[in-house]
């Protein structure tokens, strides 16, 4: 009888201590954890570029929050991105976002770029004021090959300058 | 009850036409410019008169002083009035210089208009594909409502920021040297503009 009292306490902490691991190993692998007091807003892209949730916020090159979703919006198929800030950050109207990528094939992250308005983004507030992740292949692409347009005009030069 | 209910109920139901105006006077507003901007490209006889042609209606169109505020960032608050006069000013200057000297006299760009957005209210986003030497870019006009008129307050090319592109640089500048580093770095760069 005594054993078993034992045994039941071992496994209860052992229960314990695998879903605590558990719960961190959710959260640190979305990134969820933000120390302090947080709010969300939102953030409209054309483009959200493969973001995920857990990506870093980043406002000078210090991470300021986290990405908590990532939707389509039905009506105009732009990307909403919920970023989940600390609460001491106070974000100028006129602020903008980017979608950056850490060097050239790394992982995406916003970048927050405050603004000059006297007014403040206040939790649940949109930033429209933002900056697509840059389809790198097509720049590259349109750069190598140029345009089809600009071929056909080339053609075009040919044939008159050769009859 | 219903008298208040009433009122909502037709605000609701003229919503989506009311946003479809502000979309047409934006566009109608921005096509007009862009008209305007490529007749004189076609008919200048010269740079300099292409030049001095262009800025008129560029800078009709345009707003600087929003442009030069968020260019400048959170900085803009440490600049007395003068000193934000003489900014817009300058800013005004070279951007002027900067999107005129790409045009070439008698070149025309062939601007498709594509779609229009509505991020907000009293803010559209009318994205454009412009042809221009045969080369294409897609090029995205932020337009906000000043004052019942339509204005020009970004431009994003191929998905870069006009004023994101210049808030980096001044921002950076205002770290290191304050209000006299970014007024010294425009007139720097309007010098280079000449």
């Amino acid at each position: 009888m005594k054993y078993s009292k034992l045994e039941l306490s071992v496994g209860i902490f052992v229960l314990l201590g695998i879903s605590a691991i558990a719960y961190l190993t959710i959260k640190l692998g979305t990134g969820s954890i933000i120390g302090g007091d947080t709010y969300q807003i939102e953030a409209r892209f054309n483009n959200a570029g493969g973001l995920h949730p857990g990506s870093n916020v980043l406002l000078s090159g210090v991470t300021v929050g986290r990405v908590e979703a990532v939707r389509m919006e039905p009506t105009d198929y732009t990307a909403i991105v919920t970023l989940r800030l600390r609460s001491a950050l106070r974000l100028p109207t006129d602020s903008m976002a980017s979608i950056k990528t850490t060097g050239l094939i790394g992982d995406k992250f916003v970048a927050l770029s405050p603004g000059a308005d006297d007014k403040y983004f206040t939790p649940g507030s949109r930033i429209t004021l933002t900056e697509s992740a840059v389809d790198l292949e097509s720049l590259i692409g349109k750069m190598a090959f140029g345009s089809v347009d600009k071929q056909k005009d080339n053609q075009e030069k040919d044939a008159k300058s050769n009859p | 009850m219903k008298s208040h209910l009433l009122p909502s109920l037709v605000f609701l139901l003229l919503l989506p036409f009311l946003a479809k105006a502000a979309d047409d006077a934006a566009q109608t507003r921005l096509k007009a410019a862009v008209d305007e901007v490529v007749g004189i490209a076609k008919n200048a006889k010269d740079r300099t008169q292409l030049i001095n042609d262009e800025k008129a209606p560029l800078a009709k169109i345009l707003n600087f002083q929003i442009m030069t505020r968020r260019a400048i960032g959170p900085g803009w608050r440490q600049f007395t009035a003068a000193q934000q006069t003489e900014a817009v000013n300058l800013f005004t200057t070279l951007i002027l210089r900067t999107y005129t000297a790409k045009f070439t006299p008698g070149v025309t760009p062939s601007v498709i208009f594509k779609s229009t957005a509505t991020p907000e209210p009293g803010r559209e986003e009318i994205s454009t594909l412009s042809d221009y030497k045969g080369s294409n870019y897609d090029v995205i006009y932020r337009m906000e409502q000043n004052q019942g008129q339509w204005e020009i307050t970004d431009v994003v090319i191929e998905g870069v920021s006009l004023v994101a592109n210049y808030r980096a640089q001044f921002d950076g500048q205002f770290k290191q040297g304050g209000v006299d580093a970014v007024l010294k770095a425009l007139q720097k760069s309007v010098a280079e503009t000449k």
